[in-house]
């Protein structure tokens, strides 16, 4: 989902990739949030990021944490209430939905 | 992929775990190997896809099996992928 910044960005980051997939799966399902972009880091750390209103994002990346700690290592979570439009333009260059 | 399949992760250190999952996985259950990703710093994973029974029972061997050659990092059943998921899964098919 292309995302342009101005608007709730959560991010989960984790060591591996079975504990990202984890983590996207139950934030999509748990809050009214969308998959922004998922992106190996190198060194293991594979972050996952969402979009959507900031309670919504909040309660995701809060649920979505918790589900990738309980299987894997959860290196870092952070929710950016409203970042300024280049951080969104930053977010875009990693689109899930490009290519 | 079809949509209302379950999806199956094993995700160990090492190239050599990885494919005694994997082997062991198809062996175990009807299940189909979809993918495997290369995460980096030795970490490797492998998903499978198949009725939510037989990926359940597939990780389980893919896990007894792999543990005796090396370490396993993680693993997991998502038994309804979330349609966004599968955006990212679709990264890994390896088009046989």
């Amino acid at each position: 989902m292309e995302y342009f910044g101005e608007e709730a960005l959560g991010l989960v980051e984790t060591r591996g990739m079975v504990p990202a997939i984890q983590a996207a799966d139950v934030m999509c399902k748990t809050a009214d949030v969308v998959l922004v972009s998922y992106e190996n880091m190198g060194s293991g750390l594979v972050t996952v990021m969402v979009k959507g209103d900031v309670a919504a994002v909040k309660s995701a990346v809060e649920k979505g944490a918790a589900a990738a700690a309980a299987i894997g290592e959860m290196t870092a979570s952070h929710v950016m209430p409203r970042p300024i439009s280049r951080v969104g333009k930053i977010v875009s260059r990693h689109d899930i939905d490009a290519e | 992929m079809e949509k209302n399949d379950a999806l199956g992760f094993i995700e160990t250190y090492g190239l050599v775990s990885v494919l005694e999952a994997a082997d062991a996985m198809c062996k175990a259950a009807d299940v189909e190997l979809v993918g495997y990703e290369n995460v980096a710093s030795g970490l490797i994973s492998v998903v499978v896809r198949g009725d939510v029974g037989a990926v359940k029972t597939a990780v389980e061997a893919g896990i007894k099996e792999a543990s005796k050659v090396g370490a396993i990092y993680s693993s997991n059943v998502i038994a309804r992928p979330h349609a966004d998921v599968q955006k990212i899964i679709v990264k890994y098919v390896i088009d046989w």
